[in-house]
This record gives structure tokens, sequence and C-alpha cells, in this order.
């Protein structure tokens, strides 16, 4: 059967169905097929039934009754039935193998579990990267279907969700997936590709190595970097990591230098120091930082004590001071976290001298020594930074910390507020006054802590959580063993309320009244202070009864305007409250609004159940 | 004892949502007290939620095979959370009291045991139940109306076809939206899905080009179902019972709603059955204003493949169970068939689950067609009428699957005959890329399930792969 022509029908009938079947009367082309038909028509009816058709759409015998739309469609249900059963099932050309990775993983997901997955993944809009990372615990991307987008989520817009997939879904594959990820891999690609050989790095072992030297030498930028980093683990590749430290891109050295202070021989190091002198000084300080090398280090540390003579020497030459601050700041940056002896005497010099070196060199210097002796632990260094804290008063967390760590509890109230006592006490005194606000707050720095953490959600969805901020005191033991029982006394005395709620005891009074007294001065809802006092107050061992009455009579005036949603230490205290506060709770409830007054109505709604409950019980 | 899997659990969910949810139940320990009866008929518990007291969900599994699932819960969703979490809590291992059955439960399994008894009394006893009573004045005046609303619709498509597709503008979609409506009046459901097929394919085509040759065709389907759907009707009228046609897919096309009632006694039912599924698809149709689950099906004796199609209507998405992929063998008492040819729908009320054994899975392969060229014919045969289903699913045997130069893949079965493999763009899934991650030995001697679509535009008759049965081994490539 001549398909060809039923086709080139078809393009015609679409054509006439596009122009309109009222043009189709007499139509040409359609005119000049139809002979065609009515040939093949006398051996195969059905081109005789075409072309009948053909005739009564373009010269209709009865022009009284012709309708060309009915004509056409007639024809053109002919035709597509037609056409349906001459449906090419056969290749084009040659058949040969197939190309294939097999990789050992099955499909045992169903659709609704599937398909959501897919959807995270294919998709864009809230919540995807729960959907994924759960999905990933669940072991669900052994499933085969699931692979293909695993790699593509590389790409995916939302970055943890590209990284997700980098760092944990695809080494899970293992090996298997190495050839896969070859196959697509394009080294001249963005960041997608940089990810990808990131996989096949990781995933693919001395087998790849071969590939990522080649993408080292001829990738896009990003793809060259990863592959630079991805050689530091490889020893063979030293003399080229020395080459790419001159590439002319930035990018490249950069990851050259990292890769070569991971490498950590003697040339990486030798190379590393090298580029100090010229224009790479920042990026190979930043390597440097990290490679462990003694010897660069002492070198670093040699070429510090230079810099600074020099400094003292350019005093006056603006042009080659700058020079060596900046190269100072390198050296600096290169030897955060390193020790040394010279490194320490260099130190121990600069606290000394501190008024020659912050004209000369600056903070960044003094900041350093201060960084490195309060983790030195010696009375020495001790010494060196009280020294340096009489210079500037931003020495004193250094120097506090330091002693935290080494003075018995006595002395170190001793140091800190006994044998100064009378100083802290001048008010007038606008220095001291600065001073002391700075003491209090590296106090609490040490004691006290905010972090969020998760409630549930048990007056909107229970069943989920909600991050609430809350607040952490160091626990009571920890405070008789490394505090002086004689702090509580003098934070009371210069009105420290936090800190008086983290020492305070129950056995004493003083504090109990102090805080009592605190809390009854609370007027603002959202004050800082509010959730620290209600947990001071429990640990000064004020009966709880007192303590909640007192919160009532805060939310009782509530001031403070629209408050949001009640914080963690609030919220507990509010699950305390016994069941004679309900009508109180339940008059103040309308004048809250938000999660503020679904948390109340939470509350209320507990101590109904609760009444309900004993009734029965009472009742049996 | 109730023996139950967290799988079986999944099964009972309306969505993945609410399986969600029922394990966060569980892991959040919201469930107060977990009881069972002493006989282990029934599980019962409490649970928080966020009303003032505990909801009181319990399942029963008097009947093993119908567990009933009650909460009392305002949820509209059904089986919900609170129920469906007790049966997690059981499968997960959490301890169970035993304790008495509550007196609503016992009240409730006494009414169902009644209504039981009245049923089987009377199928005992009247033997059929009595026909429905058929007003035949009222059925006479809708088939006039339809026959009226397609007179409607030849008229609205005549005067597209005259004035050409090419001159479609905002007016005419308008008023082609309003025919939709208006067949709904007329009680042409299926004619006004088709319709809305039609206006969605010419409204939000960016490339009218492309579109113009499924425009075509859809035509041509249209023509061809007002053509038989009048002769259907006229002749329906001058009957003087009335009766469905009940061998062709006439009647679905105009929008009629099969009952199960009406199915057996035209003799579309079959007993004890049983069912595999080979594969599964939900996809959202949008000119039912639908989404479809469809679950392909083999039968165990006979080799028959069918379809099972669920339609939940956008309004009921979200309270009705979405289907899911079925891993178990079904066993069927009254299997209901629709009319058609290949692939016939079928519906079941009830249904016995058992795992599939692997050497069963073997089995299924002997049903696998041996010989592309009478596949291919007969699914040509179908093709034909436009009406019949337009995608046919056959079981094939595959001696190996190669690679043409054009990178098509090619399957052929032992006689060398060859069939193109191509993933159907328009159900948006692809299962080919797969192809590259199966090994030589799950590409070699092997059942595929296929899907067939022609091609109007390249003239090709192409297969989409959706399943392989290698040995024991079921590797469902779609869902």
């Amino acid at each position: 059967m001549s398909t060809d022509l039923l086709q080139e029908l078809h393009q015609e009938l679409r054509r006439i169905y596009i122009a309109g079947s009222d043009l189709a009367l007499g139509d040409y082309r359609l005119k000049r097929m139809l002979p065609q038909f009515l040939q093949l028509g006398e051996r195969a009816p059905i081109f005789k039934r075409l072309g009948e058709g053909i005739a009564a759409l373009i010269e209709p015998k009865d022009a009284e009754n012709y309708q060309s739309a009915e004509q056409l469609q007639d024809l053109n249900l002919l035709l597509t039935s037609v056409l349906r059963t001459q449906g090419i099932t056969t290749p084009q050309g040659e058949l040969r193998p197939l190309e294939n990775h097999p990789v050992s993983l099955s499909t045992f997901l169903s659709y609704r579990k599937l398909a959501a997955v897919e959807e995270a993944l294919t998709t864009t809009g809230s919540n995807r990267y729960e959907v994924v990372a759960h999905a990933f615990e669940e072991g669900m991307f052994r499933d085969l279907r699931l692979l293909e987008l695993a790699v593509r989520a590389l790409g995916d817009p939302y970055s943890e969700i590209a990284e997700f997939a980098m760092q944990k879904i695809l080494p899970s594959y293992g090996a298997e997936v190495v050839p896969y990820l070859i196959d697509s891999f394009d080294p001249m690609g963005g960041k997608v590709e940089s990810r990808k050989l990131q996989v096949i790095g990781q995933a693919g072992g001395e087998d790849v190595l071969d590939l990522i030297f080649q993408a080292a030498e001829a990738g896009s930028e990003e793809v060259r970097v990863t592959a630079i980093r991805l050689l530091a683990a490889h020893a063979s590749f030293a003399s080229d990591l020395l080459t790419w430290t001159r590439d002319k891109k930035k990018s490249i050295r950069e990851a050259a230098y990292q890769a070569l202070a991971v490498m950590n021989d003697e040339a990486a190091v030798e190379r590393i120091y090298e580029a100090f002198a010229g224009k790479d000084i920042e990026i190979a300080a930043e390597a440097a930082a990290k490679c462990s090398s003694e010897q660069l280090t002492a070198w670093l540390v040699r070429d510090l004590g230079e810099e600074l003579k020099h400094l003292l020497e350019y005093k006056e030459d603006k042009k080659k001071a700058e020079a060596s601050q900046k190269k100072m700041r390198h050296v600096l940056t290169a030897l955060e976290g390193k020790r040394s002896d010279t490194l320490y005497e260099l130190y121990l010099e600069v606290s000394r001298q501190y008024s020659l070196y912050i004209s000369s060199a600056g903070l960044d210097l003094v900041d350093a020594a201060a960084h490195y002796l309060e983790h030195e632990n010696s009375l020495e260094a001790l010494e060196a930074l009280y020294a340096l804290e009489q210079h500037n008063m931003r020495y004193l967390s250094y120097a506090f910390r330091a002693s935290f760590r080494q003075l018995s509890p006595s002395a170190l109230y001793e140091h800190y507020v006994h044998s100064i006592r009378n100083k802290w006490k001048m008010k007038t005194n606008k220095e001291t006054q600065k001073k002391l606000k700075q003491f209090l707050s590296i106090l609490e720095e040490q004691v006290i802590a905010y972090p969020y953490q998760l409630y549930p959600n048990l007056w909107g969805s229970p069943g989920e959580s909600i991050y609430l901020s809350t607040v952490e005191m160091m626990p009571v033991e920890q405070v008789a063993q490394l505090w002086d029982s004689r702090w509580l006394d003098w934070l009371i005395e210069i009105q420290a309320t936090h800190l008086v709620c983290v020492f305070a005891r129950p056995d004493h009074t003083e504090s109990q009244s102090f805080l009592t007294e605190r809390m009854r001065d609370m007027t603002d809802l959202r004050h800082p202070s509010l959730d620290i006092l209600l947990l001071g107050l429990e640990r000064a061992g004020v009966d709880a009864s007192i303590r909640l009455e007192l919160l009532m009579n805060v939310l009782e005036q509530k001031r403070g305007g629209n408050l949001y949603s009640f914080e963690g230490p609030v919220l507990e205290n509010l699950y305390q409250l016994p069941l004679s506060y309900q009508d109180r709770l339940a008059d103040m409830i309308q004048k809250y609004r938000y999660t503020a007054r679904e948390q109340l109505q939470y509350v209320w709604n507990e101590m109904e159940r609760k009444k309900h409950e004993a009734v029965v019980t009472d009742s049996v | 004892m109730i023996e139950i899997t967290a799988s079986y659990v999944d099964s009972l969910a309306s969505n993945a949502a609410a399986i969600k949810n029922a394990q966060g139940l569980v892991k959040k320990r919201s469930f107060v007290q977990l009881h069972q009866s002493e006989d282990g008929t029934l599980l019962f518990a409490e649970c928080k939620g966020s009303g003032s007291s505990n909801y009181q969900c319990s399942a029963d599994f008097i009947q093993p095979d119908k567990p009933i699932l009650r909460c009392s819960c305002p949820s509209r969703q059904l089986p919900c959370k609170h129920a469906l979490g007790l049966l997690y809590a059981y499968t997960g291992g959490e301890a169970f009291t035993t304790a008495a059955v509550p007196e609503d439960i016992v009240a409730k399994r006494e009414k169902a045991e009644k209504r039981e008894e009245k049923k089987s009394q009377q199928t005992s006893q009247g033997a059929e139940p009595k026909p429905k009573k058929v007003n035949k004045t009222a059925l006479k005046k809708k088939v006039q109306s339809q026959l009226e609303g397609l007179d409607v619709l030849e008229k609205l498509l005549r005067s597209l076809v005259r004035n050409g597709l090419g001159t479609m503008d905002k007016k005419v979609i308008k008023t082609m939206q309003e025919h939709v409506k208006q067949m709904g009046n007329y009680y042409l459901t299926g004619a006004q899905t088709e319709l809305r097929r039609l206006t969605l394919l010419l409204s939000d085509a960016d490339d009218r080009e492309q579109i113009y040759t499924d425009v075509g065709e859809q035509l041509a389907v249209m023509h061809a179902f007002i053509k038989k759907g009048r002769a259907h009707l006229t002749s329906k009228l001058e009957d003087p019972a009335l009766a469905l046609d009940h061998e062709s897919t006439i009647e679905e096309w105009l929008g009629h709603a099969w009952q199960l009632t009406d199915l057996k006694e035209y003799g579309l039912m079959k007993e004890q059955v049983e069912l595999v599924q080979l594969a599964f698809v939900s996809y959202d149709d949008s000119a039912r204003q639908e989404y479809v689950d469809e679950g392909y099906w083999l039968e165990r004796d006979s080799g028959e493949i069918h379809r099972t199609i669920q339609y939940r209507p956008y309004k009921a998405a979200k309270l009705m169970r979405e289907e899911d992929s079925f891993f178990d063998a079904v066993r069927i008492p009254s299997l209901y068939q629709y009319p058609g040819d290949m692939n016939r729908r079928v519906r079941w009320e009830e249904m016995a689950v058992r795992p599939l054994e692997s050497h069963e899975t073997l089995d299924i392969s002997k049903y696998a067609e041996r010989s592309y060229t009478d596949v291919i014919k007969k699914v040509k045969t179908q093709l034909k009428n436009p009406l019949s289903h337009a995608n046919p699913l056959v079981l094939l045997h595959v001696a190996e699957v190669k690679q043409s130069n054009q990178d098509e893949v090619v399957i052929a079965d032992e006689s060398g005959q060859h069939l193109v493999l191509r993933d159907h763009e328009s159900n948006g899934h692809r299962t080919l890329p797969l192809f590259k991650h199966l090994s030589a030995s799950q590409l070699e001697d092997i059942s595929m399930l296929v899907r067939f679509e022609h091609d109007m535009d390249t003239g090709q008759l192409t297969a989409m792969p959706l399943t392989i049965l290698k040995d024991t081994e079921m590797l469902r490539l779609l869902y």
C-alpha cells in the first residue's frame, strides 16, 4: 500500500483544516492527487473510497446539499482509520548492541512513595529538601528510577539539595555510578559538572585519576579548581600542582596552593613559602594556614620577626611601612592556630612593648598575640595578658578567660572583685563604668547562653515541633564548683540581674528578695530579662506559687505591644499553672493575639481536660 | 492474631500525606492507651489530638480481609490518620494490652452482623435482587435530549472546520467553552470531556503548528462518536426496552457510568479471578478535570491484560483515596468487565490479598506474546476504530534489545521481527533512559509490558516499555 500517498493526503487535509473547509472547493492540490487514488482504487477498494471522499469534497455532485465541513470530517475520519493501520514499526538502519552501564539497583518503591520524591526533585517550591533528605535516610534512592534524578539534582536551583546530592546521595551508590557520571561529564561545564567531578573523584578511586588530571589541565575554571583539589591526595601529581601555582587564573593558583598544603612535602612547602614573596601572598597565606608543616611555621615566624623589625625602622616611610604591614597581616593569617616557642617569645615581646607595636603594627598584631597567649596556659602568659588589659580594655576578655581556666575560684574572685572592689564602686568614673559593663557581659558569656530549642507544637499542630528561644544557664553544680560563693553578694550589690539569676542559691535570702523585687518591677512582656528571671527565681528556691503568681501579674498587665508568641521559659511556666488560675487565664486570653493566644488557649484547654479527668476518677 | 504488614497499612491510606501523618503520631507517642481484644480481632486506642478530649480509634478485624477502621475524630478523610497510626503502632511492635471490647464497638458489630444476615437471607430467598424499575418516559426524554446535544455539537464543529483552525481567536474559544458547559445539560458528559479536550488543545498552545495534527485526530474522534452516537441513540429510541449497548464503548463515550449490576446483567462478570498488577500510573487529565489512577493487571488464568481506572475529580481529590502500585496478588470473587476490545476496564467490590510468590512471577512470562507480527496486526485492528482505546497494552516476549543508528531502542522477537520502543511524551513519563542501567541479562530473553501509540506526524507505531519481567524479578520501569 502506498503509505507515502496517504501521508501526503494527511498533510493536505491538515492544510485545509487550518485554512477552513470553505476553501476546499476545487482545491488544485487535492485535484492533482485524485487520479492516483482512483488508479490505485482499481486494485484496493480503500483507495477508491478515499478517492470518492476527495471528489465529494472538491467537486460535489449535489451542490445544493454540499456541506464542506461534513465532507472534510468524513474524509479525515476515514483517512485517520486507514493511517492507523499503516504504522511503521521497523527501525531505520543498522542495529548494534545497546550501550549500557549496568548498576545493581532494583525497583521496589510504590507509586505514591516514588512520585513524592520525583516531584521534589523536578519542581521548585518549599519543603523539597526535607522530602529528599528523608527519602535518602529511608534508602529510597536504592530504587533504580531515582538514580537519574539524583544526578540531575546536582544542578538543582536550591543549592542545599545540589550539595546534598553531591555529598550524600551520589557517593552512596559507590563506584557503580562512576561510569555513568563520566558518560555525561563535560569538563567544560560549570558548577554542575564540577560537582559531578567531585563525586567521580570521591567514588572512582585510582581508575579515574587520569580523567581528573585531564579535567585539571583542560577543563573550565570551576571544573579545574575541583580537579586540582582532588589531586592533593596523590603525590604523583606534585610536579603538576607546582606548575599550576603559576597558572594565569587566580582561582587555579589558589586551588593548587590549597592542594600543596594538604600534600605537605618539601617541594610543596617551599613553593608555598616562595609565594609569600610575590603577588600570591594572600592565597598562599590561606593555604599555609591549613598546612601542618613545622618547617613552614618556622620560616614564617622568622619572617614575622623581621617584618616587625622593619616596621619599627620604616616609621617615617609611609609606603614601605604599608607594604610591611600588609605582609605582616598575611603572615599572621598563615600562623593562625600554629604554636611554636619562637612565636611565643615573639608575642610575649609584643605584649611587653605594647605602645611601640600598636603604633607601628596596629591592632591585628596585638590581637593575634593576645589570642596566642590566652591559649598558652602559663602564669607568665597570664601576666602578659594582664599587662595588655591595662593598656586596652579589649583584652579584658582574653585575660579573664585565661584567668578562669588557670586561677582557683577564690583567686579569680580576689583578682577581679575583691582587690578592686572600691574601684568598681566609682560610679562617677565613666571609664570604670564602661569597663564594668564590659566585664559583666564577659561574665554572662561564660555562664549564660540563649539557644533555640525544639518544643512540641501542642497548641497548633501536635506532632510537629517548633523552635523557641530559651535560656541556658551554667548548671548549679558547676557554678558551685567553679565560682567563688562571694560573687553573688557583689553581683547583687551592683544589681547585675541576669548574673544573679545564675548564681542565686536557695540558702541566700538576699538573692531571693532581690529577684522577687525585680520580677515585681517587670512590666514589659518583651523585656529580655523576663525569661531568665523565671529561671533565676526557681534557682533561688523561691516558692513556685509565688513565681507563678508574679508571672500571672505580668501577663495580666500585658504591656509591650503585640506579643507574637511566648518563648521557652515562659511557656514552661505556663504549663505549670495550677487549675485555680483557669478563670483568670480565661479573662485575659482575649487580650492576646497570634501564637501567644493559641498557647494560652492550649493551657486553658489542658486545665479543662484535667478537671474533667479528675471528675471522672472521683465518680469512679 | 492479626497479621498485617506496614506496606498493607500503606495501601489502606488515602495518600502519602496520610501515611506520613499517621507515622508521625506513633513517633510522637500520641497514642495514650493501646489495647487489643482478647480474641485478637480488635485493636483500639486513645489518641491525643487537637481537640480537648482524646479520640477513640479502633480497627476491627472481625472480617480479616475487610478491616473496619473507626475513629471519633471529625476528619472527613477515611481512614483517618489516627486509625492508620493505630495500625502502624501495631506493625511497629508497640505493646498492646488486652482489654474488653468497648460497648459501642460491640453494638456496631451486632448491627453489621444483622445487616449481613439480612443480605444473605435476601440472596438465599429471593435469589436475584429485584430488577431496577426504569422510568422509560424519562429515559426517552433523556435520549432525545442527548440527540439534540449531538446536533448542537456537530453544528459547532462544522462551523469551526468551515472557518478554519487558522482563524481561531479568543472569541471562538469562548464560544467553545460555553458549549462545553451546555453539553452537561444534554446529559453528554463524554462529549463534554472531548470538547473540553479540543478547547484546551486550541487555547493553550504557544506553537499552533505542533498541535494541528493532534487537533485533526481529535476532530476525527469527535466526528466518529457523533456519527456512531447518533446512530446508537436513534436505534435506542426505536427499541422498546431502550437497552444499553454492551458490546461497544459508545455508551462510555456518551458519558454513561456503568453500574456493576448492569454489567452483570449483560454477562460481563467473571467469577473467581486472580489478578497480578504489572504496572501503574497516575496522571492529571485536565479535559476530564480529574486525576486518573490506572492499573494494568494480568489475569492469572487467561493472561489477559485488564485496566483498572479510578477517576478522582479535582474537587474531591483531597478526600479520595489515591491508588498506588500493588505488589501482591489479588483474588476477586466477582470481576466486572466494561465493554471494549483489548485491555478492557475492570472493576470489583471485594478482593482478598495474598503475597505474590516469586515462582508465580516466573509463571506470568508464559503469557508473553511471541510473535510481534501477530501482536501488531491485532493492535492495528484495534487502532482502526477511532473510538477504541488508543494505547493498547501487551505483554511481549523480548529475545534481545538493540540500538539503531538513529539511537532508537529496538526489541526483537525470536524470529527476528523488530519493534521500535519510544517514550510517549503524551503522558509525561520516560522509561527508556533506565535501559542503560540494566544489565545484559535483564535485556535478554525477557517479558516486557508495553504500551502502544500511533504517531500521526511520523506515521510510526511505537511501544513504550512499562515493566520488565526477568525470571522471578519484576522490574517496574514506570510505577
